[in-house]
């Protein structure tokens, strides 16, 4: 497939304006602002079917929809750039090789939606892609494409960079305009969506970098063609970061809906030591796991739930057979036990208690009553206030389920049956 | 940088005009701090709150809530070795034990010399390189154990 989102990755200086400009860059923002009305933009984006990449997969046409029908002034337009979901590295390629990339679709969808403000929620981690972000933001206002009358027309856009700082609930889109608003990081309750109440309480559009990069792709090239790549029911290229035990772990653009088996065998380089393959959290950290009998399924949102599991941020997690599900399962839980911000009992408590449980089966002293215990937790855990603990639980509870031999295991020896000495 | 030198900091990102209210330059104001002192302490909190007209407890309970802040003293490097699920799978737990063998600390400690502070740390989105760390803004990347002395001597081991 012709690369389209990482069109221009592999050039020098890629994250430059220069170069972002002499491969066509910003002529998309052109025609978005000189030959189409708001309006235009969002029945474009609406007919392209493009779904947010962040994880949820909403529709990004339906969102802007939203937010352009909401009056109240100002309005922010807010990049989600918080890509905390562990082993998910996608967006960081975009913003540190293609940042105009992800500035022009902010500015085209500010303009669709009539925000005069725009923020980068950029996780702390990231003070390399900090660093290229603002250089890029202070070359498009050199270049008059952000600030007041951009390029003589009324609309005016300005955009700053706001860091975190090393708190995964705030990928979740309420925690992060709390965090904007100068707060902890805790989850509002929906309804009111951002969309018409976000950053102090004003419509507030907030997209991920992965979905936002889509848009001069767009309008470009027409929403029909876009609805032409991958599956139907939720188009266009994706990026899929893969990491673990395979051959070669990187980010690779294909069209959404390729099959898991596909990337990992084929894209990936298949498993180190061609190893047996042995798992797959198929979708982030909060995704269940897929055995090596599941894998052939196709990588998009409908498929992946389907399964029993989700595509999330599509990051895809490879474990061989020289892997303990345990303790993989167990990492990952220690994870939303401390990602967990606290506010909601289900999941604060319930983070706790598997990772206890979890670690004594690792360990050796767990029961078989434990994992009817797990199962149980992991239950009352989908009530959890937001979707942080309806998911964190979900590794846990996938791995009990698919994997029950091996923590019977565990259970029956007295100690983790892949512990090297 | 003194507490006067950061008031003012905070006042130049005041006038920056980048956020509507006062409030939201908290996180910002944070990170000036994080940069400059070895703690966030209370005497810095106070400033915050002064200058963002926020009261002190809401403050430190920001301070305390992002992993990235810290209000407890920390060494003039601050070491993060991720052990989540990829970089655990390719090592990552052996590169923090060496580490702590190595600078004769436990995880969360700072060395005697004031140097460095090692963190077993959550993803930092470097996967396609596990196991992977990062001292201060450096990062590295398919990280060895042999490796680890040279890359501490850059930042002025004597080990």
């Amino acid at each position: 497939m012709e690369r389209l989102l990482l069109r221009n990755i592999d050039k020098e200086n890629s994250h430059t304006i220069e170069v972002y400009l002499k491969n066509g860059g910003y002529q998309s923002f052109r025609k978005a602002l000189k030959e189409m009305s708001p309006e235009d933009v969002v029945e474009e984006v609406k007919l392209s079917g493009l779904r947010g990449r962040g994880g949820a997969g909403f529709p990004t046409g339906m969102k802007w929809e939203f937010a352009a029908a909401d009056l109240k002034e100002p309005k922010f337009f807010v990049c989600n750039a918080d890509e905390g979901e562990p082993c998910t590295f996608k967006d960081r390629i975009i913003i540190e090789k293609d940042p105009h990339a992800l500035i022009e679709g902010m500015l085209i969808g500010a303009y669709a939606t009539g925000c005069r403000y725009g923020y980068i929620y950029l996780r702390g981690e990231y003070p390399i892609g900090r660093k290229i972000l603002e250089r890029a933001i202070a070359e498009a206002y050199e270049k008059g494409f952000l600030g007041e009358n951009i390029l003589g027309t009324d609309f005016s856009f300005d955009l700053y960079v706001h860091s975190g700082a090393g708190a995964y609930i705030c990928g979740e889109e309420t925690a992060l305009i709390e965090s904007l608003e100068g707060k902890r990081g805790e989850p509002r309750i929906k309804p009111p969506f951002p969309v018409n109440a976000g950053y102090l309480w004003k419509p507030t559009v907030v997209n991920n970098v992965e979905t936002l990069a889509n848009i001069p792709l767009i309008i470009e090239r027409g929403g029909k063609w876009y609805s032409g790549i991958g599956s139907p029911d939720c188009p266009g290229p994706k990026l899929y970061p893969i990491s673990g035990k395979v051959k070669r772990p990187g980010v690779y653009e294909l069209p959404m809906g390729t099959p898991l088996s596909e990337i990992i065998y084929e894209h990936a380089g298949g498993i180190v030591q061609d190893r047996k393959l042995k798992a797959v959290f198929p979708g982030g950290a909060s995704s269940s796991v897929l055995t090596a009998e599941e894998i052939d399924v196709p990588m998009d949102f409908p498929s992946l739930a389907k399964a029993g599991t989700m595509l999330g941020s599509g990051a895809i997690m490879v474990l061989d057979e020289t892997d303990c599900i345990v303790k993989a399962a167990l990492r990952l839980i220690e994870f939303f036990r401390h990602e967990s911000c606290g506010k909601c009992t289900p999941c604060r408590e319930g983070t706790d208690w598997l990772v206890r449980i979890m670690r004594r089966i690792e360990e050796g002293e767990g029961s078989e009553e434990d994992l009817d215990v797990i199962l149980s937790v992991s239950e009352t855990m989908e009530n959890s206030f937001c979707g942080l603990g309806m998911a964190a639980h979900n590794p846990v509870a996938s791995s009990v389920r698919k994997f029950r031999e091996e923590f019977l295991t565990h259970i029956k020896l007295g100690r983790c049956p892949y512990r090297r000495g | 940088m003194t507490l006067s030198e950061f008031r003012e900091e905070v006042k130049r990102l005041k006038e920056s005009g980048k956020y509507p209210e006062l409030k939201s330059y908290l996180l910002p104001a944070l990170w000036i701090a994080e940069k400059n002192f070895p703690a966030i302490t209370h005497d810095v909190m106070r400033i915050v709150a002064e200058e963002l007209s926020v009261p002190l407890v809401e403050v430190e309970e920001v301070a305390r809530f992002y992993a990235m802040f810290h209000t407890e003293k920390k060494g003039k490097y601050v070491i993060r070795v991720c052990t989540n699920l990829s970089c655990m799978l390719r090592g990552g737990e052996e590169v923090l034990s060496e580490l702590c063998r190595l600078l004769n600390i436990k995880p969360g400690e700072i060395t005697t010399d004031g140097l460095f502070t090692v963190e077993e740390y959550e993803c930092m989105g470097l996967c396609d390189g596990a196991p992977a760390i990062t001292v201060n803004e450096d990062r590295y990347t398919n990280v060895k154990v042999e490796e680890l002395p040279q890359i501490l001597k850059k930042y002025g081991w004597k080990g």
